[in-house]
């Protein structure tokens, strides 16, 4: 029996190797260059990554290859999936960094990033964050950028929102305990409320947590005019169905994370007023969408990758501009040597879908505006509201 | 004098094959050229050496004295918390603790140390020493957990464990608690392994199987000792134990403060892997990993928790990789797609589990002994080749 174990275990390694081997022989040499996607394909941030790596995949396929240097490349990604979880980080981001990488794109969810940083800082390969928003993922870092805004300008954003929009006066915070990407952002709204003459609670759930009736009593016995709740959809799903059947009406806000159509399907048909801050809205360009929605209707892999239908999420569209500064940065350096396109990332500028790309001197992106959006429950669809700055 | 002069030359057969294997780190390290292979081995081998500590100590409790305990991920959660908490750069604290003002603690270990006897040495005996203390710190949890947790028997005392283990990541988490643990957010910038260097010669590979290597062969010694014969005799039979004069309670608190310190040591090198730490992954399921691997590699066998370490890192996080690719040599399999890796690894694992239940190793173990009486042409022995670690 131990002999049989042993041997299936052998040829399990060899098998395994020689398929290693093959799939990094088989790409390297030529005129390729590769960029290096990592996002999580699985665990909790499974569904957003999927959505981010969807638009780095549709802008590939829209321009597969770069000229860099008079030379035409074609464009390669390669994956890795880092599992949102930091302790797969490291082996996620030295397959990439074996792979040969010349950039990295990535990472949905900023802890993941963070986790990887040092080890992409040392192989000296440059990294650019696509909706990772804590500041700590580019604060003393010369090889992170980013190009999203960040967790204090989102908190900022939400609190000047429900103060002129709803008047409130008392607002309610609910985040999961032990989630840095909640407790962040939640600490910038709470201290931007405080500013603004708000009254606000703070309250943190289990992991695991699915019955969120008593969080919602004590936001309505606290006088909430809003209930701020930047959690992970999954959560997200669970605080929508139960304020319904609570007929809990107070309006709920929530960050990027919320904008996903599973908020949508969630909220279809409810009386409730869910508004969250965003990237991008829907219907700012036209003729971008339409042919977005039908390179994902074409495949049913990609399909089942955005949730089920071919509504856009902002993250996809964060990751078809991450691809194209890439791309601008690549040109830029003019050449595909990660220490090249290190050294011509900050000055690297690309307008985008979003917006303007521009690096400041930490690396990140400079955004002086967030686009918010409320669900309109009857169709179960965005609604455009305002652009909101922090002043 | 015949049985003395052979485990000599089994002790000296195994000193060869640890030498080899260290003198191949640190080439791996400094002189073999960084390629696609090396850059997946190197993380693997760090981490299940790490795992391999973590998975001994385990085995310690579960395997050697028979208490089956659930707390191993809480025990590693502190020890890395500890480390980490005493060795992040004086400078790098507002930046850390972002939310909490800098923090409580405003000193480095490694980084005092650092400006007395210069950078590597500081940053080598800092680290170590911030190592022992999160190994105490897990330790100290154990004997105050102990007291009335290894009271109870079998189903109970694993409950008990696996509560304290949640309710620590809790605690851990809480706002409350921020300016020491930084609550939900991630700790880093603190010493990590590719710190770990003397001038320009790196050890990032070798630290951690050092001081894995240290760390187990202390447990070895400790169950070669009349105070592991006394472990194996409460795990045979505690009446029969007690019977003999053996004191129940002082083992089996014996066992589990020294099993928490090594898990504590684990936990302190596996935050130095990651160079971030956070309480989130440490959770219940973190605990049925290493349990995994303890059955997996055999309960009650060392050589057999560290072969299952390695192969479990290795399958987990590189040679399963290509079933989330979409390719297999070259060929292109439709359903090679994200999550089949996992799909792939539980089936083997219910195999491994179901047809093997004894493990790779049962309860024997690798016997240089052994292997040096085959060498000779006499009677081969049941021992399976594997590296000396």
């Amino acid at each position: 029996m131990k002999k049989v174990l042993a041997i299936v275990l052998t040829v399990a390694m060899v098998l395994a190797l020689t398929a290693c081997g093959g799939g990094t022989g088989k790409a390297s040499g030529g005129d390729v260059v590769k960029i290096g996607v990592y996002e999580p394909q699985s665990g909790d941030n499974g569904a957003g990554g999927k959505q981010e790596i969807l638009g780095m995949q549709y802008a590939n396929s829209v321009q597969p290859t770069v000229k860099i240097g008079g030379k035409e490349y074609k464009v390669e990604l390669v994956y890795a999936d880092n599992e949102s979880s930091n302790d797969k980080a490291v082996s996620a981001a030295s397959q990439l960094i074996g792979a040969g990488c010349s950039v990295i794109l990535g990472s949905y969810g900023s802890g993941v990033s963070i986790a990887a940083s040092d080890t992409f800082l040392e192989a000296g390969i440059p990294a650019i964050g696509v909706t990772c928003t804590n500041p700590q993922v580019t604060e003393g870092n010369s090889h992170y950028f980013r190009i999203c805004f960040l967790d204090p300008f989102q908190g900022t954003v939400m609190a000047n929102f429900a103060k002129a929009t709803f008047g409130a006066k008392t607002a309610y915070c609910l985040g999961q305990l032990g989630n840095d990407y909640d407790q962040g952002l939640i600490n910038y709204f709470k201290q931007a409320a405080e500013a603004l003459g708000m009254k606000v609670t703070t309250e943190a759930f289990p992991e695991g947590n699915s019955d969120f009736t008593s969080y919602l009593t004590n936001a309505k016995n606290a006088g909430a005019d809003v209930i701020f709740a930047p959690c992970s959809t999954s959560y997200a799903q669970l605080i929508i169905e139960q304020s319904a059947t609570q007929g809990v009406s107070i309006p709920l806000l929530a960050g990027d994370t919320w904008d996903s159509n599973v908020i949508l399907n969630a909220a279809a048909g409810k009386n409730l007023d869910i508004e969250v801050s965003t990237f991008y809205q829907e219907g700012a360009n036209a003729d971008f969408e339409s042919s977005f929605k039908a390179w994902i209707n074409g495949d049913s892999t990609n399909l089942a990758n955005n949730g089920g239908n071919d509504t856009l999420a902002a993250v996809s569209v964060m990751g078809y501009d991450a691809y194209f500064t890439a791309l601008a940065a690549m040109e830029k350096a003019g050449s595909i040597a990660a220490a090249d396109i290190m050294k011509a990332l900050p000055d690297t500028t690309y307008t985008g879908i979003t917006g303007e790309i521009k690096f400041d001197a930490t690396g990140d992106a400079e955004r002086d505006s967030a686009v918010i959006k409320k669900v309109n429950t009857k169709d179960a669809a965005w609604e455009f509201v305002a652009v909101q700055g922090v002043n | 004098m015949l049985t003395e002069k052979k485990d000599k030359t089994g002790l000296f057969i195994g000193a060869v094959c640890l030498a080899v294997l260290y003198v191949f780190l640190i080439l791996l390290d400094n002189v073999i050229p960084q390629n696609s292979f090396t850059l997946l081995l190197v993380p693997v081998l760090k981490k299940g050496a790490i795992y391999s500590l973590v998975c001994v100590s385990m085995n310690l409790l579960n395997g050697f004295t028979g208490l089956f305990s659930l707390g191993q991920a809480g025990f590693m959660m502190l020890g890395g918390y500890a480390y980490a908490i005493f060795s992040i750069p004086k400078d790098q604290h507002a930046a850390v603790y972002q939310y909490f003002d800098g923090g409580l603690i405003q000193f480095s270990i490694p980084e005092a140390l650092s400006n007395v006897l210069g950078e590597s040495a500081g940053a080598i005996i800092g680290s170590i020493i911030c190592i022992m203390i999160a190994g105490i710190v897990a330790a100290a949890f154990a004997a105050l957990i102990g007291i009335p947790v290894l009271r109870l028997k079998s189903d109970y005392l694993a409950i008990a464990t696996l509560g304290f283990a949640e309710i620590l990541r809790a605690i851990f988490q809480w706002s409350g608690l921020g300016p020491i643990t930084n609550g939900s957010n991630l700790l880093r910038k603190y010493t990590s392994l590719s710190a770990i260097k003397i001038g320009s010669l790196k050890l990032a590979t070798f630290f951690p199987f050092f001081i894995a290597g240290i760390s187990i062969a202390l447990i070895v010694l400790l169950i070669n000792s009349s105070y592991g014969r006394a472990f194996k005799a409460i795990r045979d039979d505690e009446i029969a134990a007690e019977a003999m004069g053996i004191n129940l309670f002082r083992h089996k608190m014996l066992s589990f403060v020294i099993s928490s310190f090594f898990a504590g040591v684990g936990g302190a090198l596996l935050a130095m892997f990651q160079t971030t730490i956070q309480a989130t992954p440490f959770k219940s399921a973190m605990t049925y990993e290493l349990l995994l691997i303890v059955v997996i590699g055999g309960i009650g066998s060392i050589s057999g928790s560290c072969i299952g370490a390695f192969l479990f890192i290795a399958c987990n996080e590189w040679w399963l990789r290509f079933l989330d690719n979409g390719s297999f040599m070259g060929m292109s399999v439709p359903f090679f797609r994200d999550g089949f890796r996992k799909v792939v690894f539980s089936v083997i694992i219910m195999v491994i589990v179901l047809f093997f239940s004894k493990g790779i190793m049962g309860d024997r173990e690798i016997s240089f002994a052994g292997l040096a009486r085959r060498i000779r042409g006499s009677k081969p022995s049941g021992g399976k080749e594997a590296p000396a670690k």
